[in-house]
């Protein structure tokens, strides 16, 4: 079923198609509310009220974006209101040297190339909100900028700013911690994986 | 060399999918919250038809009485002026039975069904 059929059986009150509706996006939305808000115990509660805005909102979705988007930018808002709320929302203008230092080290000299993905994306959710935040849609929901800068109300420059950033800082971190030996290492691995 | 290497790693790393997960049943939860929300607006909204339409037949009535018997009309209203008192806690009691009758009940059944 395409998302045009699934939102006019959902306005026709089909709730099973709005169950399978929360099934195809329930991801999306975890990953991103996910990393803005960093509470496993909070994060039902708040992909509840996107998939409840979602339902109260859908009669007003006009098909100028694609659905994903739609419900990302729902999930996006809903998680900075979140943030706001706790007041956690402080990093309007991140400061690099700061985040680098809340970046941590890595635990063991065992680069086993599931290790050192694990440790980068333990080191993902260190990064400011904006940094992870464009990579999560980015990277991990492939949104294009266009789409990130409709979600965000970022604009274009900025979300590339802190896409390269972001992997600036984690790249100068895996400087410090992995040596050309270990580097390797790890290629040997993954190239006989 | 290895500033290459090191970007190509970042670069396969940024996908991996993060450790938040949602409870199996996630979706057939929220459905219930919806359809719990949606009911409790058509509860108040049902609440607030019949307050109308108990209002609306009590002024029909009023009127058809203004026509008929003006007297006791007027008696009416004379005994409701001297105990407005009585006369509003009742009026205030039956609407509170009302609205717990068909939106505070019903709100708190589902939510105890939910859970």
């Amino acid at each position: 079923m395409n998302d045009t059929e699934l939102i006019s059986q959902i306005l026709n009150g089909n709730m099973n198609a709005f169950t399978f509706l929360v099934n195809r996006y329930q991801k999306l939305v975890v990953y991103i509310t996910g990393r803005l808000i960093q509470r496993q115990d909070e994060l039902e509660d708040v992909c509840q009220e996107v998939f409840i805005k979602v339902y109260q909102n859908l009669g007003k979705y006009r098909n100028e974006c694609k659905l994903s988007t739609w419900i990302a930018t729902i999930a996006y808002n809903t998680g900075i209101n979140y943030l706001r709320k706790f007041k956690k929302f402080d990093e309007v203008n991140p400061d690099d040297s700061v985040a680098l230092r809340n970046l941590s080290d890595f635990g063991s000299k065992n680069y086993e190339t599931a290790d050192l993905h694990r440790y980068i994306r333990d080191q993902i959710e260190l990064l400011p909100v904006h940094y992870r935040t464009v990579i999560t849609l980015f990277h991990l929901q492939e949104f294009s900028y266009q789409e990130i800068e409709q979600i965000t109300g970022m604009p274009e420059g900025t979300v590339k700013s802190y896409l390269f950033r972001a992997k600036a800082l984690l790249k100068e971190k895996l400087k410090d911690i992995v040596d050309e030996n270990s580097l390797k290492m790890v290629e040997e691995i993954s190239n006989e994986k | 060399m290895k500033n290459d290497r090191l970007i190509e790693i970042i670069e396969r790393s940024v996908g991996v999918e993060p450790n938040f997960v949602l409870p199996a049943d996630f979706a057939q939860r929220v459905t219930t919250a919806v359809v719990g929300h949606e009911q409790w607006k058509t509860d108040l909204q049902e609440y607030f038809y019949l307050a109308t339409i108990v209002i609306t037949l009590l002024a029909a009535a009023s009127g058809i009485y203004y026509l008929m018997d003006k007297e006791l009309l007027i008696r009416t209203m004379n005994f409701f002026a001297s105990n407005w008192a009585p006369v509003t806690f009742v009026i205030l009691t039956l609407n509170f039975i009302l609205f717990v009758d068909k939106v505070v009940l019903r709100l708190l059944f589902s939510r105890s069904k939910n859970n």
